[in-house]
């Protein structure tokens, strides 16, 4: 940031906090949406089985106590934000039977998180 | 007194944010197809349309020039109807690898479970969903009798994640200036914390339509039933950023009065063209991604925008509220821009 806007800037913040208004930094346009405060955590990672090292498609990977869920692609991987809290719990989950083998479900628990998270995941086979 | 030294400093403010003009908020117009055809619809979208969503790389290319983005900007995508677009996780995604947060703007009829959900995944965290009024009305304004309880299910399922920052938007109009208690009680019941309320501009297909104006004793009733709920704080009630409503200024919303069209605000409309909000009008658009910079273009061009002296005509000539107002929001400039379309202090009186 050059000198000037950050005099700018220290001027906006004096002027904004004497003026007793709020959101002054924080608006929305009239027909948009209120802004974000980016609370969320992209969480990437690959699945494979413990077994043969191969990447597993289609295992379903879920967050606890949320309705969020997304699958793995071809190459094992999955990728998906999900809100930021204490601690989050992911579950991946063989839900296609037995199309590439039978894998038991396997519980995450992620904590003490910077973002973002790469998670290498190994899936036992029945 | 303290009143007029609070205006005194945010005119300052105002300036200063002016000078420094950070591009915190972008819209994309990212298609004009549209699954409804609204009566009040300012941007007269249609459910065919010959001209295509702009390509996601096109929209990319033109973020990219913004080298260093404020940690405040946001993109949000508006239309049309946003969902429409089946690539708009993938559009979410790119923008979030980008390090900018992004939002939509919808009508809610496609926003089922499923979509929460891969949206949610895509990194969104920002939702305005429309409600025009309890069933009768919102069907009406939406000319479709599927539409309330479609947008019935989109509001429990943003209420339903505490990660976005969802509002609702309702435009009043006569039919449903009688039901807001209403409207505030169901969405109080809905859990929907934020509400913000709009009038409709007499634009596009609006402007065929008097049912949807408020006289001006309604649009006085409009501003004491914010002001009422506001202090409940129940939930957060606001009148829309679109005009300077004169004594009723920061009683009815959180700051006064300040349109940062051109100052904050940017757009990348759907044929390229670079301006401010979707419904100014587009003779105001101050180049093309096609053809300029974007950046280049949002730093050194938009005098229109940041200078508004040139507003200071027909019946903001001699006003007295102008220094505070400036030529009220600048979608109200259409046409030969002659004069404002609406003065909400003249309505207030």
């Amino acid at each position: 940031m050059n000198q000037y806007n950050m005099k700018n800037n220290f001027l906006r913040k004096i002027l904004g906090g004497i003026s007793f208004t709020s959101a002054l930094f924080i608006f929305q346009a009239c027909y948009g949406t209120p802004q974000d405060f980016g609370m969320d955590l992209l969480i990437e990672g690959q699945v494979k089985s413990k077994t043969s090292g191969l990447p597993i498609d289609g295992i379903k990977v879920s967050i606890a106590n949320n309705m969020q869920y997304s699958y793995t692609n071809e190459d094992g991987k999955f990728s998906l934000y999900t809100e930021m809290t204490d601690n989050i719990t992911l579950s991946f989950e063989d839900i296609d039977l037995t199309e590439n083998g039978i894998f038991i479900k396997k519980d995450t628990l992620l904590t003490n998180y910077d973002k973002p998270i790469f998670l290498d995941i190994e899936l036992t086979e029945e | 007194m303290i009143t007029s030294l609070q205006r005194f400093i945010f005119r300052k403010f105002r300036d200063s944010e002016t000078k420094l003009h950070e591009l915190n908020y972008l819209f994309w117009e990212c298609t004009i197809r549209c699954n409804l055809n609204c009566l009040h619809c300012g941007s007269d979208c249609k459910k065919e349309s010959f001209i295509k969503d702009m390509p996601l790389e096109d929209f990319l290319s033109a973020l990219d020039t913004v080298k260093v983005p404020s940690k405040h900007l946001i993109v949000v995508m508006t239309g049309g109807e946003p969902l429409l677009r089946n690539d708009i996780e993938l559009c979410g995604k790119e923008i979030r690898k980008r390090g900018i947060k992004w939002g939509i703007v919808s009508n809610g009829y496609l926003y089922d479970k499923e979509k929460h959900i891969s949206l949610l995944n895509s990194g969104l965290g920002a939702l305005t969903i429309s409600l025009d009024g309890l069933e009768q009305s919102h069907n009406w304004l939406r000319n479709n009798n599927k539409s309330f309880s479609k947008v019935d299910e989109a509001i429990g399922l943003a209420v339903s994640s505490s990660r976005l920052n969802f509002d609702i938007v309702t435009c009043v109009n006569q039919r449903n200036f009688p039901e807001l208690t209403h409207i505030y009680d169901y969405l109080v019941k809905k859990g929907v914390k934020s509400w913000r309320l709009f009038t409709i501009v007499p634009i596009g297909r609006a402007k065929d339509h008097s049912e949807l104006f408020l006289s001006n004793t309604q649009f006085i009733g409009l501003m004491d039933f914010i002001c009422n709920l506001r202090k409940k704080k129940k939930i957060d009630v606001k009148f829309s950023c679109e005009g300077y409503v004169g004594k009723y200024e920061t009683k009815v919303r959180d700051s006064f009065f300040f349109c940062r069209a051109g100052i904050n605000i940017g757009s990348v409309l759907i044929d390229g063209s670079i301006s401010a909000c979707p419904n100014i009008d587009r003779t105001f658009a101050q180049g093309n991604i096609y053809s300029d910079n974007f950046y280049e273009i949002w730093q050194t061009k938009y005098k229109q925008f940041r200078d508004r002296e040139w507003t200071k005509k027909g019946k903001c000539a001699d006003c007295s509220n102008y220094k505070n107002c400036l030529g009220n929001g600048l979608h109200y400039w259409h046409g030969d821009k002659k004069n404002v379309l609406v003065c909400h202090n003249e309505k207030i009186g």
